[in-house]
């Protein structure tokens, strides 16, 4: 298999910089300072490559969104922040290949005319933060980095900042309201970071991965980048599988191949022989998939979509069949509900609705009704937040009901089943456009509630 | 410029303009916790999504900008947008907790309203009120503002007023998701002099004022527009009031005045001027109360002895706390009654204060409301100031004093200024007083007549920007206290054997005819245009001539 980020991750030595430089690492800045900025962000456009922090954006044309405004900096921000569950590829290669990171950094800031970068670290990874501050050292000392970069005369300069352990730091406009020193609460856009991003100033956004890429397509150019993976996922995607498997861990793999193939040969195939449940392929804020369903999916963003998931950040999650849907899923919800930023109102209320109705669902208390609504709960979350954290948040609700009904259902009580649904709730049904309940069920409802009970 | 189409209407507005701006300007309600006209938009409640064609999603309305050609649809006509904001609804009651009985925002309160509303509003209730999360309650954050973390809708409008407006960023949000809570750092308490702000954005019951809670349901109350009379700066105001007692007073919107703020001394100012120290009847010399009748001949005498135009001279010292009519209608009786007459108001350096800032946002230095109009009409134009009365008091200069007195209602009367009004009255041998409140300095006048306070008497005072606006009286004057405007024309009434007609319209076109800075300004658009307007020359200046006689 064809490795891009991984060449020399195996060997310990490789966090040091003169083990790194024997192997090429910096050639790829070189390369970069030898050209002009714009013609590096050709490269990278003509490469493919898409960002590797979820979204799958093309990397080069997010730089050529950036404006310079003279007088006002622009800045470079890597988000290692890597908070997504059932994700760590980027602590993989912040521990193992700082340099590459460095580099990636490096090109990416020059290509934007950026003088600052800033990696922006999930707290968690404070010994992460002191191997990269070694090697910002070393590249400093050598004169790779800071003033004049390898003689260039382009200066930058890098620094780490740590975050405090929530994973809405890790969304962009979090990630740069907290690098603010605010509460990471998200920003509505318009305006984009591109225009208005840290300290009101044109900002790109990388992922650690997709940063990580770029060394590769400065040394060997975008047509060799290109030729592997698939035709609109070029390249390789590193994978973090964990869950029911035998040799969990981030393995690199060509875009376009076969997901169950990794499953199988690089992870050692589902754990003490058991049979493959359901796969999440990107992280939990993706839509799962069950066995049937993973069976024919790639590894690239075209045929995740296809089967009604995404890459995402290829954290990769596999469930064996002893797995019980609805506490996994309980797990999921509970996650988001504790990491919603609270800021805006469906995601602070439904994150929290959700994962409590789920939660009296596996304690046996579920109602009739409850898996209703916590669909119409998602669908009043979707579409209507200020960030991606709300949406991601239903994938996994609704796939999971969507496609193992049968398991949240066995939970309910029997009567919760056989009762109509406004029996079970503590107060009397009353009108409303959007309140069903016919009149038969209103003139037998024992409890009565004043009309606006809701209040 | 953009052309936007809102259920069918259509608008043109500038470039930058967001959807709910248009929307407002159109007079089509859109529902809104977290968006202020006069605070920066943040998007956060998603209560004002709206359906915009060719969008595969609904977008908010306040952080959205125009483009041009835009057609939206507002949950009024789109089933799209009433179901996701009736979603977002429904979301934020789900916490809510079932306080409207005990609440002091009910009848005021944007959920009870959004929630009653047909188009958008009402939906039947999943959740039972034993799953509610339970955050603070009666938290306490100083003199002014009590919180209630249950209620709060997290639209942050409190925060940003602290953080963009009044700068003293002293509330923020703690924890995450649902279990978000409002606190001070540390739980201080509010040191913040535009605090009683917080309340009046708080769209729930979530921030109450301290000074109104458990008062009066807000349905009980008169509203009445008026202008407070704190300082120079002449914040906008609406005083609500319940059978004769201010309950509360909060901010009327003002873009070029005080945008939608006012500071906690101006709010509290009604508790002075309607205080325990007020005159309530005439007064001689003696001690004795008089019958206004008496008090009038008596006035009338001391003045000028029954006889229009004497010799001898007068002092007539106005305040720059009353009404432009008030101080329209002194003048003149000093034109009509004496032959030499000076007239003055300065008791301190109120014209150099006058456009002196306290703060950055709203405080000037003058603690009087006036100050300009009483330039303006012409009190100040000679060599004076109250120093110089004293002196030539003494030295028997002048044979009478008419002084029109209100104690500022921010801070007290400098002891110079109310040690200079002592001696005065004491060296004229004649002196009549109009004033609110009893006061020491006062008591020596030969006759105190008691007048009307702040929210008592309506009429224009003039801005430290030469704004003339109107201010509304709220409430009659306590005992036998009358109107300046009333007494002054009983006065005027003694020497033109003619009633003058005291409405305040035909006291305003008056007014606009002696002012040539207020010439072209009518009382119509004065109480039309949130009971204000503008010189049309723009704003005048401390030694400008402002009178244009008779
Ligand atoms: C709730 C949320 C959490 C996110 N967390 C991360 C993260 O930990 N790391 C990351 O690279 N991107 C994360 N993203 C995506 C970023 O917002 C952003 O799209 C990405 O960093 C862009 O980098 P890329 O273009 O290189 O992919 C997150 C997005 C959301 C909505
Ligand atoms: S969607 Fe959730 S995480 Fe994102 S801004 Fe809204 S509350 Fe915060
Ligand atoms: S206290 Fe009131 S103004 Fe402040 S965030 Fe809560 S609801 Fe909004
Ligand atoms: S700033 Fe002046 S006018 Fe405004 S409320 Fe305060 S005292 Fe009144
Ligand atoms: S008013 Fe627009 S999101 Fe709150």
């Amino acid at each position: 298999m064809p490795a891009i980020l991984t060449r020399h991750t195996d060997d310990p030595e490789q966090t040091e910089l003169d083990v790194a430089q024997r192997r090429g690492a910096y050639d790829g800045l070189r390369e970069a300072l030898s050209r002009s900025p714009d013609e590096v962000i050709a490269e990278v456009e003509a490469s493919g490559l898409r960002g590797r922090g979820g979204a799958g954006f093309p990397t080069g044309r997010k730089w050529s969104f950036i404006r310079p405004v003279p007088g006002q900096p622009v800045y470079l921000l890597c988000n290692a922040d890597e908070s997504e569950p059932g994700t760590f590829k980027d602590h993989y290669l912040l521990r193992r290949d700082p340099h590459l990171v460095l580099e990636g950094i490096a090109i990416a800031a020059y290509a934007i005319r950026a003088h600052t970068a800033y990696i922006y670290m999930r707290g968690e990874y404070a010994s992460l933060a002191e191997i990269m501050a070694k090697a910002i050292r070393e590249a400093q000392g050598a004169g790779i980095l800071g003033e004049s970069c390898l003689g260039s005369g382009y200066d930058l300069r890098v620094s780490i900042q740590l975050g405090a352990g929530a994973y809405i730091c890790g969304e962009e406009t979090g990630l740069i309201q907290s690098l603010e020193g605010k509460r990471a609460y998200p920003r509505v856009r318009p305006p984009f970071p591109a225009v208005h991003g840290f300290l009101d100033s044109p900002t790109v956004i990388n992922n650690v991965e997709t940063l990580a890429n770029l060394p590769f397509i400065m040394t060997e150019g975008a047509a060799r980048f290109a030729a592997l993976g698939t035709d609109r996922s070029p390249g390789t995607k590193l994978i973090s599988i964990s869950g029911a498997v035998a040799r969990p861990g981030v393995y690199e793999v060509e875009m376009g191949y076969p997901l169950l193939e990794l499953l199988r040969h690089e992870a050692g195939g589902v754990r003490l022989g058991r049979r493959l449940k359901a796969v999440i392929p990107g992280g939990t804020s993706v839509p799962v998939l069950t066995a049937e369903e993973a069976a024919p999916v790639m590894i690239d963003y075209e045929s995740m979509q296809a089967a009604g998931t995404l890459l995402g950040s290829g954290g990769t999650i596999v469930f064996d069949e002893g797995t019980s849907m609805p506490e996994a899923l309980l797990r999921i919800a509970e996650f988001y509900a504790h990491e919603s930023c609270g800021e805006c109102t469906p995601c602070r209320e439904g994150t929290g609705w959700m994962a409590w109705v789920l939660r009296r669902l596996v304690q046996g208390e579920g109602r009739p009704g409850d898996l209703d609504l916590l669909l119409r709960v998602g669908h009043n979350i979707e579409g209507r937040t200020i960030c991606g954290l709300g949406d991601a948040s239903v994938q996994p609700v609704r796939s999971f009901i969507q496609k193992f009904r049968e398991e949240f259902e066995a939970l309910l009580p029997r009567e919760a089943l056989a009762a109509p649904a406004w029996q079970m709730h503590g107060h009397g049904p009353r009108t409303g456009r959007f309140g069903p309940p016919g009149e038969e069920a209103a003139l037998s409802d024992p409890v009565e509630g004043p009309p606006n009970a809701a209040l | 410029m953009p052309l936007v189409t809102i259920d069918g209407r259509q608008i043109e507005v500038e470039q930058g303009t967001s959807v709910i701006q248009a929307a407002d300007r159109l007079g089509v309600e859109i529902p809104r916790f977290c968006y202020h006209p006069d605070l920066r938009p943040e998007g956060n409640c998603r209560m004002c999504l709206v359906e915009v064609d060719g969008y595969a999603r609904p977008v908010v309305a306040c952080a959205t900008p125009v483009a041009d050609g835009m057609v939206v649809h507002s949950p009024h006509e789109s089933a799209t947008a009433s179901q996701a904001v009736n979603g977002v609804l429904e979301f934020l009651l789900v916490n809510h907790p079932l306080d409207c009985p005990i609440c002091d925002q009910a009848g005021e309160c944007s959920l009870q309203d959004f929630y009653m509303h047909p188009d958008y509003g009402l939906h039947e209730s999943h959740v039972d009120p034993a799953e509610k999360v339970h955050k603070h309650k009666r938290v306490d954050l100083g003199p002014r503002i009590v919180l209630d973390a249950e209620r709060c809708v997290m639209c942050s409008r409190c925060v940003r007023f602290s953080a963009e407006v009044s700068g003293y960023a002293e509330v923020q949000f703690v924890r995450r998701g649902n279990r978000v809570e409002l606190v001070t750092f540390e739980d201080r308490a509010l040191e913040d002099p535009y605090a009683g702000n917080l309340a009046d954005v708080c769209p729930v019951g979530a921030l109450t004022s301290r000074d109104f809670r458990f008062k009066r349901r807000v349905w009980h109350l008169e509203s009445t527009d008026a202008i407070c009379a704190g300082c120079s700066t002449g914040c906008n105001v609406r005083i609500d009031h319940f059978k004769g007692k201010i309950e509360r007073v909060v901010p009327r919107r003002n873009p070029s005045v005080n945008r939608s703020w006012i500071c906690d001394e101006g709010r509290l100012s009604h508790e002075k001027a309607q205080g325990q120290d007020r005159l309530l009847h005439p007064r001689g010399a003696d001690g004795g109360e008089l019958s206004w009748s008496e008090a009038i001949a008596r006035a009338d005498a001391l003045l000028r002895g029954g006889r229009a135009g004497v010799p001898g001279r007068a002092l007539l010292l106005g305040s720059a706390s009353a009404t432009n009519e008030s101080l329209l209608l002194l003048r003149r009786f000093g034109e009509l009654a004496f032959t030499q007459r000076t007239m003055d108001f300065r008791l301190g350096n109120e014209p150099e204060l006058v456009d002196a800032r306290e703060d950055h946002l709203l405080r000037r230095r003058d603690k009087h409301p006036n100050t300009m109009g009483a330039i303006h009409l012409g009190f100040a134009a000679q060599e004076g100031g109250l120093p110089l009365h004293v002196r030539a008091a003494e030295h028997d200069a002048y044979a009478a004093l008419l002084l029109v007195y209100h104690p500022p209602l921010v801070g007290d009367e400098s002891p110079e200024a109310a040690g200079a009004l002592e001696r005065l009255i004491r060296a004229v041998p004649a002196s009549v007083v109009l004033t609110s409140h009893r006061l020491p300095f006062l008591e020596a006048a030969t006759l105190l007549l008691p007048v009307a306070a702040w929210a008592e008497e309506e009429g224009t005072y003039t801005n430290y920007q030469g704004a003339v606006q109107f201010t509304g009286q709220a409430l009659r004057a306590p005992g036998a206290a009358r109107s300046a405007v009333a007494i002054l024309a009983d006065l005027l009434e003694r020497v033109t054997l003619r009633r003058p007609d005291t409405s305040p319209k035909t006291l305003f076109v008056e007014l606009a005819q002696a002012v040539p800075a207020y010439q072209g300004l009518s009382f119509a658009t004065l109480s039309s245009r949130s009971a204000i307007a503008y010189p049309p020359e723009g704003r005048m200046h401390y030694g400008q001539e402002g009178f244009a006689g008779r």
